[in-house]
């Protein structure tokens, strides 16, 4: 086989036809996926906290809502947002717009679980500790529970954004130019090398996946790490016997 | 325009859901097994197998269930001998005890393969999760009790870590059948696809995703039922001990 024809398109692959024209390809996709992996955490956010804070009652909505969202496929939500948003509202909803909206939609209503239930392991007792002190629910809610929250829910965080990054491969439906949309372009005019094409995509998606999971989970751990190291050499260990 | 989807578009729909449900099935049949095996693979005694099964997992975990899906349709196609291609894409009935079974599409073979091959690396690590859940103490009880490695694994360590393992397996085939919607980017006529082909054809786009949607909620929701039922059973064959 010529590698000479795959090296041609690799940078079309990569960056699309970016110094000319809008950017594709891989840097696309992680545009995609950095946009919405920010909007999921910050949505996750909102609905882990309005979770814990709510009553009995007024959780039962948020759960439906929320359950919702878990229980379609992510293709489903991007017709949705693609499709009929323009009809309702009469707007052209361009097909980045909609999978970035999807994808955050979905995300944030996995997190909020993640986030409400990293809140409830911190513990009844912090609560009350952070009471007694005489902060307000929501000061010993950001003072007090989301610090300590934050350290066990971050394998869940680092998890939702790297299936997020493999749901990006989702804009290919809706006509988006990344990753495998420009995969496909590609295999199209080739039309002789679809296994080495696809193999080679799979791989920058599992580079960026791996690496997203590693960088995470390291710069996230850090302050953990960082905070116990400190604390160590203070911490009383077992008294020496001579 | 009318107000509601005419009775042969929600055959259409009736049928896609019918392709997916089968698809969804057949697939969790196979990743099942296979996520079996890949699990045991990592505790073989033989360091390639151990490799081999981790190496499966990372690769097909994180990459997309999209691309897979290509690979499969559009790749492996060009791998097989002409005279098989042939074959998967003509019709064949096979006629077994006064049924007639079609055998499916190329478009379903590849979906199934996919979707099989994408599932098992999730199932294989809740199953490894099950097994290292179960506490060292049990391999020592069944050892002191006489049993072979193979007897105590089959009789102690395996039921214990199925149980374990059984609340997020059903996680795994909500997923299942939420994934199987991007079988229709290879062009398989699944629930999806015939939603999109509704809503092409008669511009009524909410009712046609509206049916889709719940059609989806449905089938997800009698999984979480079942996994509730089993759940239930499984804690009261627990207090029976």
């Amino acid at each position: 086989m010529q590698w000479s024809l795959l090296l041609n398109n690799l940078p079309y692959l990569l960056v699309g036809a970016f110094p000319d024209g809008p950017p594709g390809g891989a840097a696309l996709t992680l545009v995609l996926a950095v946009t919405s992996a920010l909007a999921s955490a910050l949505l996750g956010m909102a609905g882990g906290i309005a979770l814990a804070m709510a009553g009995r009652i007024a959780r039962v909505p948020l759960l439906l809502v929320i359950g919702f969202f878990r229980a379609i496929p992510v293709l489903m939500l991007i017709f949705w947002t693609f499709f009929l948003l323009p009809v309702l509202f009469h707007v052209n909803v361009p097909g980045l717009a909609a999978v970035v909206c999807a994808l955050s939609l979905i995300g944030g209503a996995y997190l909020a679980h993640s986030v409400h239930a990293g809140i409830l392991a911190v513990g009844e007792g912090q609560w009350q500790a952070g009471l007694s002190l005489g902060l307000t629910r929501m000061q010993a809610l950001r003072y007090v529970l989301l610090p300590q929250a934050i350290r066990i829910m971050t394998p869940s965080f680092v998890n939702q954004w790297v299936s997020l990054v493999k749901d990006t491969s989702l804009a290919y439906i809706v006509g988006v130019g990344e990753l495998s949309f420009v995969a496909t372009q590609v295999n199209n005019r080739l039309m002789v090398y679809p296994v080495q094409i696809f193999l080679f995509v799979g791989f920058i998606y599992l580079v960026l996946c791996t690496a997203l999971d590693r960088g995470a989970t390291y710069w996230l751990t850090r302050s953990g790490r960082d905070a116990r190291a400190s604390v160590a050499p203070v911490a009383p260990a077992v008294p020496s016997r001579d | 325009m009318q107000a509601w989807l005419a009775p042969k578009y929600l055959m259409w729909l009736w049928q896609g859901f019918g392709v997916t449900l089968g698809l969804a099935l057949s697939a969790a049949v196979a990743a099942t097994a296979l996520g079996f095996v890949l699990a045991l693979a990592r505790h073989a005694r033989y360091r390639a197998a151990r490799h081999a099964a981790g190496a499966y997992v990372v690769a097909f975990r994180n990459t997309p269930l999209l691309v897979q899906l290509l690979f499969w349709y559009f790749g492996v196609a060009t791998l097989l001998p002409d005279a098989v291609m042939q074959w998967l894409n003509t019709a064949h009935t096979v006629h077994a005890m006064g049924w007639a079974v079609r055998w499916p599409s190329f478009e379903f073979v590849a979906g199934w393969i996919g979707l099989t091959c994408y599932t098992a690396a999730f199932i294989a690590e809740e199953f490894q999760a099950g097994l290292r859940g179960v506490r060292e103490g049990q391999h020592h009880a069944a050892a002191a009790l006489g049993l072979t490695p193979l007897q105590a694994f089959r009789y102690v360590v395996l039921p214990q870590a199925v149980r374990i393992s059984l609340p997020p397996l059903f996680g795994q085939y909500m997923n299942l059948v939420k994934n199987s919607s991007l079988t229709m980017a290879i062009g398989l006529a699944e629930l999806s696809y015939a939603a999109r082909q509704v809503e092409t054809e008669t511009f009524q786009t909410f009712a046609a995703f509206g049916v889709a949607t719940l059609l989806y909620i449905a089938a997800v929701a009698v999984i979480e039922a079942v996994s509730l039922v089993v759940a239930h059973r499984r804690d009261l064959s627990f207090a029976r001990r």
